[in-house]
């Protein structure tokens, strides 16, 4: 959750409070289609387990899994976050859901809707490697490279986006706009940094 | 703790509670790189980057300055890229710092960081004109004494 510590300023407007439209919803639908087609032929004849985490990435993940045409399995992780409660400030990432089913032995994709700073999808990798699977690789939707602390293959590729803050699509700030059918940018003033 | 280093800035103590957040083993100004030296040979000028991670053999300058200061803080970085050119360093700028702190809905940090352009505060700013100042033959034999690894901070910097 982004922005969680201090709620919005105003209760949100959801076509007011995005600037511009960063990714239309016709080029997400085309690009998930276009990476559902990948995983599909690259995962062909093998044991295909999707992992999600909670909340941003749910969006992205039911339109993926409809994209494979393959036997997939889905599992959902969710992940404390730095500075999400006043708590989040001292202590250590830890796990608030953990998967439901073991993945030794199967080939797994975690499916992210944002990777930026790299730093919970590195220490995701980290606990999940430890749980044997056959394969790790990592699908995102969005990569923001201009604020990557730690290095991440990113296997699956989305779109490669500028240093905006983005909502929408699963994205939110204050856990609202999550429901916005595109990627936009919220306006500076909403989050009170113009 | 006694082992924990004293940070120049605020927001070096709150990258290094996030990197100890995540897990990320990381060391506070564990090298001075010499960018500049005079006619005997004596090194006049250095860069200390203010973290590494080991694990990415990466170096981190996070810089809150003035853009006066910052234009000289790029100068170094450039020097010090065409000197040791396998060494990796990424530099974040003040913005970049404000939309991390944003990320992880440290708003009140983000707005403290607002009042004078790329600067954390006016404390703050103080401390960091002084290091340019200074910066950074002093620091150019640092030992590489100041380490954290997977532990939080207790830093004084502002509560989430």
């Amino acid at each position: 959750m982004r922005g969680s510590t201090g709620a919005p300023p105003h209760v949100p407007d959801l076509a007011a409070d995005v600037g511009d439209i960063l990714i239309a919803a016709s080029d997400i639908r085309a690009k998930v289609s276009e990476l559902g087609a990948r995983l599909t032929e690259d995962y062909a004849g093998r044991q295909l387990t999707l992992v999600s985490v909670l909340k941003g990435a749910l969006p992205f993940m039911a339109d993926l899994m409809r994209a494979i045409s393959i036997p997939v399995q889905i599992d959902l992780m969710e992940v404390s976050s730095y500075g999400g409660t006043s708590t989040e400030t001292s202590g250590l990432v830890r796990i608030l859901k953990d998967l439901s089913s073991p993945i030794d032995g199967r080939d797994v994709v975690i499916v992210e809707d944002i990777i930026d700073t790299g730093l919970t999808l590195n220490y995701l990798l980290r606990y999940l490697r430890g749980k044997n699977p056959a394969t790790l690789r990592v699908c995102a939707l969005l990569d923001k490279p201009a604020r990557r602390l730690v290095e991440i293959p990113i296997d699956y590729r989305g779109f490669t986006i500028p240093d905006q803050f983005v909502v929408g699509y699963g994205l939110d700030y204050g856990e609202f706009y999550r429901n916005l059918p595109f990627i936009g940018v919220l306006r500076p003033e909403v989050y009170g940094q113009s | 703790m006694s082992d924990q280093p004293r940070f120049a800035h605020a927001s070096e103590a709150e990258l290094a509670r996030i990197l100890g957040y995540y897990q990320v083993d990381w060391r506070y100004e564990p090298r001075a790189f010499p960018v500049r030296w005079n006619l005997d040979g004596a090194v006049v000028e250095s860069f200390a980057p203010d973290f590494y991670l080991p694990e990415w053999d990466l170096y981190i300058e996070l810089t809150t300055l003035r853009q006066s200061l910052v234009r000289k803080k790029n100068r170094k970085l450039r020097r010090l890229r065409e000197l040791y050119p396998m060494v990796r360093v990424k530099l974040f700028y003040a913005k970049d710092f404000r939309a991390l702190m944003l990320k992880y809905g440290r708003i009140d940090v983000a707005a403290s960081m607002t009042g004078l352009p790329g600067q954390v505060g006016p404390g703050a700013a103080v401390d960091a004109d002084r290091r340019s100042a200074s910066d950074d033959a002093t620091r150019s034999s640092a030992p590489a004494e100041h380490r954290r690894a997977r532990r939080p901070v207790s830093a004084p910097v502002r509560p989430g």
